[in-house]
């Protein structure tokens, strides 16, 4: 099954020093790889500062924007990677497995067509 | 004998099928057909057997009209009378009933609807929730273990110790309802102890190099020894102490020390075993007053190790104050009061503590914080008199 990983900044990315962060990737980094190889990964994305985020916000035929993210500060997400495993205890693995000091990761299943 | 062979066929169906609301709609039909059936033409010689052809028979016809399943026909086709006949099947089922991914409430339901074979209603009327807002919460389950991709399996050895600790949760907390129901009219519930001793059985049974399940098992076992000794004639509740020991049923209570034995010898205590160990000790007791209170209080601070909870705190300065008098206890309840301030029993073990210190007036209020804290009758009952009686059981 297809599962999407949304990745939320922990206090480590909001508030962590710049060699605590850079740490932390070094863990991370080879994290993805591993999974990218071995075809757990099909594709994942680290998304920019929340800061630079618009939201558009669609009406019936009219559209707005917004200058935020859709979440606020706190559960900000911070990537997502689309992972094929087999059941949901293979993603929740993969997501426990996650080497960040902190933060949440949303394990949704994606609806195959 | 339905709630067995139903669990049994429900877990099989759901195996084969991935769809929890057909097999038991299926196995209900089998049900309806048997009971509509067996008193005009008699119980056939295999009822389980029966029962799975029949729902077997339903699943079939309902699989060719619906075309999602139809890779499913050839699996349903091979079913025979022996199919769900291994206990893995129920284990699969409750397993995946107490997903952790599925919310605690749900989890209970969940398995009192698809395993103990409870109706919507009953599980409705057994945790006072309405019977729609029960059937959303059994529907989202159900939904998300399809939509999620929640397995259909048993736990690896490796995961089992974790993954067991919300079924046990799940079974003991049927029993407490059965023993002490929080809600409803009945202050007991005979039939939801005799489920969850079920259900512990049959996970003692599947999982015999499991030492916890065993234990809760025990435990189960031992209260029910001393069940026809809680309630005096007159339907009032009979405490611990000043209960017929000698109408206690002494068989159980062998079996269950048997059990205790068990699991001990597998080297691995937790928190049920302790806690069957606390309850072997209180049946093997003579009286009262000559437990072995010493022991007593050694097997909480064990207990205490296990599982450090407040609660567990609060039954450990009980006996305390067997050993080194009211006054040391109270200190220790007292200190409880934050995490404990809601909890009936806190109060009504701070007012026993407090008749023992010649506190009558403290302990008549402690008491009356306990009535207003507590819905189930019989406690209330005998909370009321000893609120209206001064002096009452000190």
């Amino acid at each position: 099954m297809k599962y999407v990983l949304l990745l939320t900044r922990g206090a480590w990315q909001e508030n962590g020093s710049d060699r605590e962060r850079a740490e932390v990737f070094d863990q991370i980094g080879p994290w993805f790889a591993k999974y990218r190889a071995d075809g757990t990964i099909v594709e994942a994305e680290q998304l920019g500062e929340p800061g630079t985020a618009t939201t558009v916000v669609l009406d019936r035929g009219g559209s707005t924007l917004i200058d935020r993210p859709l979440l606020e500060a706190k559960e900000a997400i911070g990537g997502y990677a689309v992972v094929e495993v087999p059941d949901l205890d293979a993603a929740l693995a993969l997501a426990r497995s996650f080497p960040v000091p902190d933060g949440k990761v949303e394990v949704r299943p994606a609806v195959e067509h | 004998m339905f709630r067995e062979e139903a669990g049994r066929l429900t877990a099989t169906l759901v195996r084969l099928l991935g769809d929890f609301d057909l097999a038991e709609e299926m196995v209900s039909e089998a049900v309806v057909e048997a009971l509509r059936r067996w008193p005009e033409r008699g119980v056939p010689d295999r009822p389980g057997a029966w029962l799975l052809t029949t729902a077997r028979h339903k699943a079939l016809d309902r699989i060719r009209r619906d075309g999602r399943y139809r890779h499913k026909v050839e699996q349903v086709a091979a079913l025979t009378g022996t199919a769900g006949r291994q206990p893995d099947d129920r284990l699969r089922l409750i397993f995946t009933c107490c997903h952790p991914a599925l919310d605690p409430d749900a989890q209970v339901a969940l398995t009192l609807r698809a395993v103990v074979g409870l109706t919507t209603a009953e599980i409705a009327r057994a945790f006072m929730v309405s019977e729609p807002a029960l059937a959303r919460r059994l529907g989202r389950a159900k939904h998300k273990i399809v939509a999620a991709g929640i397995p259909y399996r048993t736990p690896e050895p490796e995961e089992m110790a974790e993954r067991l600790q919300p079924v046990l949760r799940v079974v003991y907390l049927v029993f407490n309802e059965g023993f002490f129901t929080t809600t409803g009219p009945a202050g007991t519930r005979r039939d939801l102890v005799d489920d969850a001793e079920w259900l512990a059985a049959l996970l003692a049974g599947s999982l015999p190099d499991q030492p916890e399940p065993l234990g809760l098992l025990a435990l189960i076992r031992l209260h029910r020894a001393r069940w026809d000794t809680r309630l005096d004639g007159q339907g009032r509740l009979v405490l611990l102490a000043d209960q017929d020991r000698a109408r206690w049923d002494r068989g159980r209570i062998a079996s269950a020390v048997g059990l205790i034995e068990r699991a001990a010898a597998l080297g691995r205590p937790g928190p049920y075993q302790v806690e069957a160990a606390i309850t072997a000790l209180h049946c093997e007791a003579p009286s009262w007053d000559a437990t072995d209170w010493p022991q007593m209080l050694g097997l909480y601070d064990l207990l205490a190790a296990v599982d450090p909870s407040p609660v567990v705190r609060l039954n450990r300065a009980v006996v305390l104050s067997r050993l080194e008098g009211p006054a040391a206890a109270l200190a220790e309840v007292d200190a409880l009061a934050g995490p404990l301030g809601r909890y009936h029993l806190f109060h009504s073990t701070r007012a026993e503590l407090l008749r023992g210190l010649g506190r009558a007036d403290d302990a008549r209020r402690a008491d009356q914080q306990a009535l207003a804290l507590t819905a189930n009758p019989l406690e209330r009952q005998l909370l009321a008199d000893r609120v209206t009686v001064p002096g009452a059981g000190s």
